[in-house]
């Protein structure tokens, strides 16, 4: 019994380590550069990488089954213009809202029945969707930028709120992107959706053996990384006001690195919604450290790659530690 | 395991001073030095020869003026991630900032800086609604000129045949007007049919079998036109593998790899977009309106110029002295020789700035 309660009392959440890593690199580089621990660049910080952060923790979900989506972020991207055109055509900011989070859903879901009908992984069926929702965008803002300018569109709460015109000691969007997490986290630990997903990771053959409706499960988690992939774009929209044709080609990396660097492994069965956002801040605060210690540019994709690999050693290290003690 | 885990620790201990040594050995001096100014200079791409150029412009401006300066970028060009690298410069306590604008999605972020009092100073890619000045060439202008002497090059208005042209980033709003003004040009020979604008991409070995691609499904053709940096030295590659190739190759920027093309007879025009005042000048009006206290919140245009080189002619800007062509590839190679050629502009167009300030709309007339 006193063993139990010895164990329990010692049992780390399984962020520890990640979140160890984040306060070191805090604070190496708060310790070159005090500036950078003000709390509104801290708060900056965090706000500029939340979408980032956001498709993280959903690309979890796909990682814990064992998938991996290349083209989320053509479907941010897609989904925001959807929204942006909607609103410059006059149609109600917020059916608008909803009509590009329909159409991210509605992306994901070809995705994942593309996916179970022909039998494909994932990352082959989204190699050529990511070019077919990047070509649908690119023809439909007409290879521009897609600007709401209308000033009754710019007074809208949406845009004021998301655009920082209203004040709020913490930025809305991060608010947004808080609540999303743990909708998240609930949803992959304390739901039978959650558990089906994870089961599937763990073995596909077992799963389907044990009466889990592996195909539905599998184009349920697509659509919802579509969903979730239209809420960025619709957040994007209203956080920077515009959706260019270059939005969301960037974000492949920093998105799959977020997740793996916070804990989730490529293999499938297991996954951390939180660890993934710990895991979005460390690769913001590399990205904002670079520029805060003058690193020359040229020096930065070097130093970015030896950080990350610091940072997955301190994870570690700090694992194999609370492992031990645990 | 014990010992396994301290000897870990350790590392990890050993790692973070080797980061910390890292970062210091490669940072600025700017932080020995508060009183002296710090520019941050922020492009849209890191690894492109042409942006390399802009950036050698503005190191040689820092050091002119005596300043600091931070230079950052996304590795790929990509709105929101320079806007962070921007927001993230200005957090980190420099004087005043310069950057490109390749997104119409950065324009209120950076207007939201500048209206912190962060003087700000655009080139190379124009964020139309940004309250500061920008240092860039005339876009639509500049492609007409291609266009013009592309027609020229292959028979004017009485032409008949296949035009290719390609644009390496659909959506980048200085390409597009390049675009337009090359189409507007070539549109005056009834007989001449445009074979795309096709995406010929940004990575320089995609880049050249894009246009090996579409040589290959148009041979032929009359012309290849390419509206980036490594357009031209591409097309003079497919050109030198096609034997007897007439295909006029025309294109930007004048890298080293462009001139060389040129130089072999395998591409025949590359229009350059003055990379020297690109960098040089940003960092020049931010030094001078911070020393003198003025402000440049205010929207405004520095053209850049347009510099037209084929391989028996090199016309430069702003009545800067003549060159010839083994000059120009000479210089493109060396600082020392790009400084030295420019001292005159240095004096004149670019100390005289305020006075060159043209409207913004002048950009894309």
């Amino acid at each position: 019994m006193s063993e139990k309660t010895k164990s329990k009392r010692f049992k780390f959440p399984e962020e520890t380590s990640v979140i160890f890593a984040l306060i070191l690199l805090i604070g190496i580089v708060g310790s070159m550069r005090p500036i950078f621990l003000k709390p509104e660049n801290l708060l900056n910080l965090a706000a500029s990488y939340s979408i980032s952060a956001l498709l993280a923790g959903c690309i979890v979900y796909l990682l814990a089954m064992g998938e991996i989506d290349l083209s989320f972020g053509w479907i941010l991207n897609l989904s925001a213009v959807v929204s942006g055109l909607a609103m410059i055509a006059g149609v109600p900011v917020w059916i608008s809202i909803i009509l590009g989070i329909s159409a991210g859903g509605l992306m994901g879901a070809i995705n994942g029945a593309l996916m179970v009908v022909m039998r494909l992984p994932l990352i082959i069926v989204t190699l050529g969707t990511a070019s077919i929702f990047q070509g649908i965008s690119l023809i439909s803002n007409k290879s521009g930028s897609v600007v709401p300018t209308d000033e009754k569109l710019r007074a809208n709460i949406f845009f004021r709120a998301l655009g920082g015109e209203i004040d709020t000691p913490i930025p809305f969007i991060l608010i947004i992107v808080i609540l999303a997490f743990f909708a998240l986290h609930f949803t992959l630990h304390k739901t039978r959706f959650g558990y089906r997903i994870l089961a599937i990771g763990s073995n596909p053959e077992a799963a389907r053996l044990a009466g889990i409706p592996t195909k539905q499960i599998k184009i349920l988690t697509c659509t919802l990384m579509g969903v979730v992939s239209g809420i960025g774009g619709v957040l994007f929209l209203g956080f920077r006001g515009a959706v260019d044709p270059s939005t969301g080609a960037n974000l492949l990396l920093p998105v799959v690195a977020a997740a793996i660097i916070g804990g989730t492994p490529l293999s499938g069965g297991a996954g951390t919604v939180w660890g993934s956002l710990v895991g979005a801040l460390i690769v913001g605060v590399i990205g904002v450290g670079i520029v805060f210690l003058g690193i020359d540019a040229v020096w930065s994709t070097l130093v970015t790659g030896l950080v990350i690999i610091f940072a997955i050693g301190v994870d570690q290290i700090v694992r194999v530690r609370k492992n031990r003690i645990s | 395991m014990i010992k396994e885990i301290r000897k870990s620790r350790w590392t990890a201990l050993a790692l973070t001073a080797a980061m910390v040594v890292t970062a210091s050995g490669v940072a600025t001096p700017a932080q020995a030095a508060p009183k002296k100014l710090t520019i941050g200079f922020v492009v849209h791409v890191i690894g492109n020869p042409f942006i390399n150029q802009i950036i050698e412009a503005a190191k040689m401006a820092a050091k002119d003026l005596n300043v600091t300066l931070k230079v950052t970028g996304p590795a790929g060009a990509e709105g929101d991630a320079q806007l962070t690298a921007v927001q993230n410069m200005a957090a980190s306590g420099v004087d005043g900032i310069a950057t490109s604008v390749p997104a119409a999605s950065m324009v209120n972020g950076l207007n939201a800086i500048i209206k912190t009092g962060m003087p700000m100073v655009q080139f190379n890619g124009l964020g139309v609604g940004v309250n500061a000045p920008y240092v860039g060439e005339k876009s639509v202008e500049s492609g007409r000129l291609l266009g013009k002497m592309v027609l020229d090059k292959i028979g004017g208005k009485t032409a008949k045949g296949d035009v290719i042209v390609g644009n390496c980033y659909p959506g980048f709003p200085v390409l597009e007007n390049r675009q337009k003004g090359v189409l507007e040009s070539l549109k005056k020979a009834p007989g001449v049919k445009i074979v795309g604008p096709s995406d010929v991409k940004v990575d320089s070995a995609a880049n050249f079998a894009a246009w090996q691609g579409l040589l290959a499904a148009n041979p032929g053709a009359l012309a290849m036109v390419g509206l980036c940096a490594p357009d031209v030295e591409s097309i003079g590659k497919v050109n030198a593998a096609v034997p007897g190739s007439k295909t006029i190759g025309a294109g930007y920027d004048l890298t080293t790899g462009n001139l060389a093309a040129l130089a072999n007879g395998t591409a025949h025009i590359s229009l350059g977009q003055t990379p020297f005042i690109q960098g040089y000048l940003p960092v020049y009006v931010l030094v001078d309106s911070i020393r003198n206290k003025t402000k440049i919140n205010f929207s405004g245009f520095l053209n850049s110029g347009t510099e037209i080189v084929t391989k028996t002619k090199v016309i430069q800007p702003f009545k800067a002295a003549p060159l010839t062509f083994p000059q120009l590839q000479a210089m493109s190679a060396s600082n020392k020789l790009t400084r030295a050629y420019y001292d005159k502009l240095v004096k004149t167009y670019i100390k005289d700035w305020r006075k060159n300030l043209a409207p913004i709309a002048e950009e894309s007339a």
